[in-house]
């Protein structure tokens, strides 16, 4: 009897907790995607998680101004958390927004559960590929180029960034031109870290993750191919030679990426380049190196540039409204509106279109010495290579940077870190 | 006799029905607690005991996959390196905290000192700091560089850089550091209010035998503070073969071999690597692993004292 009545008090109170969850849940969604909670009985609600400074919020008020019938409601957050967020939603099934955007780096994870997502294709994106890059839209895709999960925005396409200061010590051209005529090749990269070495004790570069970056961005084929098999014995091995190669000799440092001594770095001028630096890392130099303008400029990267970063708009499967999410980002990613977001926010556009604008071309930096930015980085954004990176091309990533870190700090033989990081690699990626 | 039958029986049925509404009212008084637990704490508890049979990555089915994540978590050499690194954070961090703890608490609460209620304060402060504003705070002091904190202060010394970052004892120092920074006031003020619920008499009574200090701290103080040491080695040794928010701000995420520990390993196969089920085989292991040590622990706090 007691244990009867237990029971029944047990569940009606679980019973009242899930009718509350459910309660606030409809009005949750309400708020964000519920389509009678306006007066007119027509308004559709959009929630829009964006991440890093994209300057949409101005765009979105500007859309709302149109379409008085649409309501975007922002929310904005770092990109780990975002990323995080929409996966665990996506995986309970519940919470995620109308529109997500994806960065790169996560991009290929989402793609993974395509029934989670929109196909956009079904909604016009084929009608719209023609504005973009052609390696940025296939990075949005499946193998087989049927299935669309996002719509480009920005990107990152890598340019060599250098002290103009330590470039003249050294006895090297300081004007950019020049400079990209004399380290035209990785080989006369090397050779100008000898000089750069002898003439003023500096290194080449600072991190050796972008020295590898660099190379790494020029293969076909990176860390996986289509079968998603590991391959880097194969491509970037000669990359990660040739890094290791440098650092031994000196002439590249031992910093990581993101740590202060980085950031500080850029400010004392102890080097002499920095290969596979994207438009963003503009502002970056800048926030750390507050003093040094004049002191450095941009150049191409010997052999061609590559990508870091930039990302994507998404409409996840639980999205009532489709076709009003898939309308809104069209516009947003549109050349006149990526355009904007350049001038507002630095995003960098993928639409080859904006490349031709006047005005944009015109775009130039004082920092840098006057260097007409938005110009060398559209032709950088050109010769960018199509790459497969696969769902587990972070996890390489990070294990092999671990092994640039331990020849550069550490000492560590390269050979001997490489076959390590390899078996680290491969311990991994068999249990998923 | 039929009569009496009756009245006993409405008798009992009031009193039963007396004491249902009690333990209806007791129920109800409890049961946030319990609801919450369920739902936080009970659900994700059992639901990983489940996932550490399937392979699954977050989003896709799942596949029953039997003891095959067990296997290859316990054939993974970075899981015993992260068990090893966890264990030698666990004394660096752990043993200091409670020692300094115990001596800190005993020197605050003798009559000598002045302006206690500031020691206090200031003792329990690092407490209430975030984590991870520590851990960036920690991460700059510990610069690997020339010119970090600690590698001027060791300079002085004439001991050369040491790169905190990436060397295997570096990170483990910079993080037990860490920890027992931050904890080391949390244990104190439990130690105080231990020691301030002895009573005086004892100690007066032991200064009229002619008890030296060492005498009494050896056969009051200690004895008497058994169950806080109890605790406090209990709840510390769970704390720190958590760890894990310190060493992920510190190392950030390339998940370094020196300073990876269980929870960040399993973090890592979890939220990095998408194979839920071996992160969910790791933490089960862990659960294991703290069950043994909490029972050592029993056992050796037991004999202190006696």
């Amino acid at each position: 009897m007691k244990k009867w009545l237990m029971l029944v008090v047990f569940s009606s109170l679980v019973f009242a907790l899930v009718a509350c969850s459910d309660d606030n849940e409809s009005a949750g969604s309400d708020d964000g995607g519920g389509n009678d909670s306006g007066g007119d009985g027509e308004t559709v609600s959009l929630d829009f998680w964006i991440f890093g400074s994209t300057g949409y919020g101005e765009l979105v008020d500007e859309y709302m101004e149109e379409h008085p019938n649409v309501e975007i409601t922002i929310n904005e957050g770092e990109m780990e958390d975002m990323h995080n967020n929409l996966f665990t939603s996506i995986s309970a099934g519940s919470g995620a927004p109308d529109i997500a955007q994806i960065e790169i780096s996560a991009i290929k994870k989402f793609l993974d559960a395509q029934d989670q997502f929109y196909n956009l294709n079904d909604y016009g994106a084929e009608d719209v590929a023609g504005n973009f890059l052609d390696w940025k839209w296939a990075q949005a895709q499946n193998v087989d180029g049927s299935f669309q999960i996002g719509l480009p925005t920005d990107i990152g396409p890598t340019t060599m960034f250098y002290r103009t200061d330590v470039m003249e010590e050294a006895g090297l051209p300081t004007d950019r031109e020049e400079l990209a005529e004399e380290i035209d090749t990785w080989d006369s990269y090397y050779e100008a870290a000898k000089t750069v070495k002898a003439e003023t004790g500096k290194p080449m570069a600072d991190a050796p993750q972008l020295v590898f970056n660099a190379l790494r961005d020029q293969q076909d084929q990176q860390y996986f191919n289509e079968d998603d098999e590991l391959i880097i014995e194969d491509t970037v091995k000669e990359a990660y030679d040739y890094t290791t190669k440098m650092i031994q000799e000196d002439l590249i440092g031992q910093n990581e990426l993101w740590t202060p001594e980085w950031g500080n770095a850029m400010a004392d001028g102890s080097y002499a380049t920095m290969p596979g630096a994207p438009g963003w890392m503009v502002a970056n130099v800048k926030g750390n190196a507050p003093d040094a303008g004049g002191n450095w400029d941009i150049a191409n990267i010997p052999e061609g540039a590559g990508n870091w970063g930039g990302s994507f708009l998404t409409v996840p499967a639980e999205s009532e409204y489709p076709q009003e999410a898939f309308d809104f980002i069209a516009w947003l990613t549109a050349p006149e509106q990526q355009l904007r977001s350049f001038e507002i926010a630095g995003l960098f556009p993928s639409t080859p279109d904006v490349y031709e604008n006047e005005e944009f071309l015109a775009t130039t930096d004082e920092y840098f010495n006057g260097a007409p930015t938005a110009q060398i980085f559209a032709e950088a954004a050109q010769s960018v290579k199509t790459v497969y990176m696969g769902i587990n091309y972070a996890t390489v990533d990070t294990e092999l940077n671990t092994a640039l870190i331990n020849v550069a700090v550490e000492g560590a033989d390269p050979q001997e870190e490489w076959d390590a990081a390899v078996e680290r690699i491969n311990s991994q990626l068999e249990r998923q | 006799m039929s009569r009496t039958d009756v009245s006993i029986k409405t008798h009992k049925k009031s009193s039963l029905n007396e004491k249902t509404k009690e333990a209806i009212s007791g129920y109800l008084y409890v049961s946030p607690f319990f609801i919450l637990f369920a739902i936080f704490g009970l659900f994700p508890i059992l639901f990983s005991f489940y996932l550490g049979f399937q392979k699954w990555n977050g989003l896709g089915e799942m596949e029953y996959v039997g003891l095959q994540n067990f296997k290859w978590v316990l054939t993974d050499e970075i899981f015993w390196t992260s068990l090893t690194n966890t264990l030698i954070m666990w004394v660096l961090g752990t043993l200091p905290q409670l020692l300094i703890g115990i001596i800190l608490a005993y020197a605050l609460n003798s009559a000598l000192i002045r302006m206690k209620s500031f020691f206090r304060v200031s003792i329990f402060m690092p407490y209430v700091t975030s984590t991870v504003a520590v851990a960036i705070v920690f991460g700059i002091m510990f610069n690997s560089q020339e010119f970090g904190l600690f590698n001027v202060i060791f300079g002085l010394f004439g001991v050369d850089p040491i790169s905190w970052g990436t060397s295997w004892w570096g990170v483990k120092v910079a993080i037990s550091t860490m920890v027992f920074w931050r904890w080391v006031g949390y244990n104190t003020i439990i130690y105080l209010a231990g020691l301030q619920a002895i009573p005086n008499e004892l100690y007066e009574a032991a200064q009229i035998d002619g008890a030296t200090i060492r005498q009494k701290i050896q056969y009051i103080t200690i004895p008497m503070l058994r169950p806080i040491i109890i605790l406090t080695v209990f709840t510390s040794t769970i704390g720190a073969l958590q760890l894990f928010t310190e060493p992920l701000i510190y190392i950030g995420r390339t998940y370094r071999e020196e300073g990876i520990t269980v929870v960040l390993y399993l973090y890592r196969e979890a939220f990095s690597n998408l194979a839920f089920g071996p992160a969910s085989a790791a933490a089960i292991i862990l659960f294991i692993i703290i069950i043994i040590i909490s029972s050592i622990n029993v056992l050796i706090a037991n004999r202190i004292g006696r």
